[in-house]
């Protein structure tokens, strides 16, 4: 049946953000990888600067193998399902951190230990009812080093608001203190983005230009960010955006310890009566292979990291690999959408740059004030951004001045399309009882396996924390100039590029699929890579801290080799 | 793909300047998917024309819908991309159609403006009688003769870059300068289509 290949010492599941720069460690190391990745190598050439290409039509996205396998949606455990056809992933080398806005953050301290914190703060009545929030197995200061490897491994623009505790107002004074500075400059401002940082200052806010995966110099041989502005959604044609496939992913097969196996599109791990996994099954153009590996690191995204460990059933797992304790799946969730746009009464040309080319503001997030009565914990970050498409902008509100046709719109849109401009809001979101991954019960993918279920609902502390956010964010625009702004619907979060547990970590196997070091605490030698082991967002984009703790999960592999690997 | 492709990956300035080149609208090869052959008959294309007119209208502003490509963008685009949808799209001609038969007892592109407004009220409200979804069928034909105003000619539509024009977007940059992302200064158009026969830019 399935052919078997000649064994290796990790196989890693996915080569995307997380998979991708683990495999730096263990290849450094000298042990043997396979990488396994669905797509395959993307030729930067080929990427687009083009609307409807990487944005209506989403083709740069639109792998199949993904798109065969799009979660179903639903508000409620008895609810209908819904579905959309387009993935918010990809398959590649690299996967979605070649089209990612490559916003690449570190969380605040708060964010590993928010229920410990919140308790000492205000009160256990202040923890949200229904939550299974737990503090982080480890804490900021453990993770430190890490984000510091990203910084540098993957390259990290920014500047640094606290090293060691001292304060830069430059930077994030917010932020949790780091070792040392950023490897390069942050992105340069932009015309509006610069003014939105003035009048934050005058609002006593404390804007900065927030950390991304982009040069904004020449780094490790390839060129600065040319803000050509086709970055949202697009591949970067001059390899200025720091995806894994331009990164560690080379640095690994430089090594020579790192084999790709391209367009393999894995539909099992499997694992023995003791327990313990010996390899992946997949199939590639129609053939199945195994692949025995003494190690297994699953980096397939959230929504399919759940589905693969339910899918793989065995003697020792009757319910779905490392699923003895019924908690794959749990403790899933996602960033809100809440974003808030503005009308300029004058051009203020966001036609170029990119999203991370930003004014960010912290002063609102995480628990940096006092939440006392305020009927919610954590907060929001508030960014406005450039790049705006040519469609888009066309498409945009007429904040109730112009109807949606005719030639009133016509005058109103050729004024106004030059004028307005969102701003991209994140809010902390926390674990629910009844917000989880599992499989759904009608949809399958072409192979006859279910594809993965989101039951996922609104919540009262985070629609009030988006709702304070958007509020903020209002004051700001207006402060600046605007003479209308529109809030967008807080809805629940559907299929999203912020999508957070479903194999979250923590020292109790009872409510943790994952123990500390992203290790299943069924099955030894499988580990888990990528936000799915997170237990809190933040109120930040997902991938450094993904990076990170990917990067310690590998390093620690390496460091328990014998008693790990067995 | 073989590893040593990714190595020969590394980029040189000359590569970058070389894979960066902007190719003139002028030296394009036709959009991939024109095969020269309408989706639409003479009819329908009537229907269609009329409908994006009264969507965008040419007048003293500017051009309007059609003079801006969205009807030949839509062609290109149901004969190919979007092929998908042709059927259900000339089905949306017809309804429109009938139902300014039904309520003018006119054809829809031989009604006055004010007839045809009338039409695209009842759509867009949903209290035009005989289509599936009279809404759906208004925001899809809304959303398409947008999609062809303002894409890249590569398309089909935003013809001699009139769409751009119309709302101010410079073009597509292969580098954007600081002076090009300041607010309140008019940015030089660059009128290029950034998608050459190679696809590349």
């Amino acid at each position: 049946m399935a052919i078997n290949l000649k064994p290796v010492d990790v196989a890693v599941i996915g080569l995307g953000a997380a998979g991708g720069v683990a495999v730096l460690p263990l290849a450094r190391a000298g042990l043997k990888v396979a990488g396994l990745e669905a797509g395959t190598w993307m030729d930067p050439r080929t990427f687009k600067p083009d609307e409807l290409h990487n944005n209506v039509r989403g083709l740069l996205t639109s792998v199949p193998k993904a798109n065969q396998e799009v979660p179903t949606v639903r508000n409620s455990s008895s609810g209908p399902t819904r579905r959309g056809n387009i993935h918010p992933m990809m398959n590649a080398v690299g996967g979605t951190s070649i089209h990612y806005w490559a916003q690449s953050w570190r969380l605040k301290a708060w964010d590993f230990k928010t229920r410990s914190e919140t308790i000492k703060r205000y009160g256990a009545g202040a923890i949200p009812k229904g939550t299974t929030l737990e503090d982080w197995p480890l804490d900021y200061d453990e993770l430190e080093p890490y984000y510091d490897s990203i910084e540098y491994e993957v390259g990290v623009s920014g500047k640094a608001g606290n090293i060691q505790g001292k304060i830069d107002p430059e930077g994030n004074i917010f932020e949790a203190p780091r070792k040392r500075e950023y490897p390069m400059p942050p992105l340069r401002g932009s015309g509006f983005t610069d003014h939105m940082g003035e009048v934050a200052k005058q609002l006593g806010w404390h804007p900065y230009r927030p950390p991304a995966a982009i040069n904004s110099q020449e780094y490790q041989g390839r060129p600065g960010c040319a803000f050509h502005g086709y970055c949202n959604r697009g591949g970067c044609h001059i390899s200025a955006k720091n995806s894994t496939a331009v990164t560690t992913i080379p640095a690994a097969v430089k090594t020579k310890n790192l084999t790709i196996f391209d367009h393999a599109h894995v539909t099992r791990i499997v694992a023995g009566a003791d327990g313990r996994v010996t390899g992946v099954t997949y199939i590639k153009e129609g053939r199945e292979y195994f692949q025995p590996a003494k190690v297994v690191l699953l980096a397939s995204y959230t929504y399919e990291n759940s589905r693969v460990l339910l899918l793989s059933k065995s003697k020792a797992y009757p319910n779905g690999l490392s699923n003895n304790h019924g908690q794959v799946g749990r403790h899933y969730f996602a960033h809100y959408q809440s974003g808030v746009s503005a009308l300029f009464p004058y051009d203020i040309n966001v036609w170029y740059g990119t999203p991370a080319q930003a004014s960010a503001v912290d002063d609102w997030a995480d628990d940096g004030y006092d939440h006392a009565g305020l009927g919610f914990i954590g907060g929001t970050t508030l960014q406005p951004y450039t790049e705006m498409h040519p469609i888009e902008a066309a498409s945009m509100s007429s904040y109730g001045f112009a109807p949606t046709w005719g030639s009133k719109w016509k005058a109103f849109v050729r004024v106004n399309a030059a004028r307005w401009v969102s701003a991209y809001l994140q809010t902390s979101t926390f674990p629910y009882e009844d917000i989880y991954l599992d499989l759904d019960t009608e949809v399958k993918d072409p192979l006859g396996d279910p594809v993965c279920r989101v039951t996922s609902l609104v919540k009262d502390n985070e629609r009030r924390a988006c709702d304070y956010g958007q509020k903020k964010m209002e004051e700001w625009f207006r402060a600046a100039g605007a003479v209308q702004v529109s809030r967008a619907p807080i809805g629940p979060p559907g299929v999203s590029t912020h999508a957070y547990g479903g194999t979250r970590i923590g020292d109790n196997p009872e409510t943790n699929v994952l123990d500390r070091w992203g290790f299943s605490h069924e099955a030894p030698n499988l580990g888990v890579l990528g936000a799915s082991v997170m237990g809190t967002s933040g109120a930040r984009n997902p991938t450094q801290t993904a990076q990170a703790l990917a990067w310690r999960t590998a390093d620690h592999l390496v460091k328990s080799w014998k008693s790990i690997a067995g | 793909m073989p590893q040593d492709d990714q190595e020969s990956r590394t980029f040189s300035r000359r590569t970058l300047i070389a894979g960066a080149a902007l190719v003139p609208v002028a030296a394009l090869a036709p959009a991939a998917p024109s095969s020269g052959q309408s989706v639409f008959s003479s009819a329908e294309r009537k229907t269609l024309e009329a409908f994006a007119n009264r969507l965008v209208p040419s007048d003293e502003l500017g051009p309007g819908a059609v003079e801006c490509g969205a009807v030949s963008y839509i062609d290109q685009a149901l004969g190919g991309a979007l092929a998908d949808e042709k059927t259900s799209f000339i089905q949306g001609l017809a309804d429109i159609d009938a139902y300014a038969r039904k309520a003018h007892n006119t054809a829809f592109a031989d009604l006055s403006d004010e007839q045809k407004d009338a039409v695209l009220t009842a759509m867009e409200q949903g209290s035009a009688t005989g289509f599936e979804s009279a809404r759906a069928v208004f925001a899809r034909f809304r959303r398409l003769t947008l999609e062809g105003m303002f894409c890249d000619p590569y398309y089909g539509g935003n013809t001699s870059f009139r769409g751009w024009d119309m709302i101010r977007y410079p073009g597509p940059r292969v580098a954007v300068s600081p002076d090009d992302q300041k607010m309140r200064v008019e940015i030089k158009p660059y009128r290029r289509s950034a998608l050459g026969a190679n696809n590349g830019h």
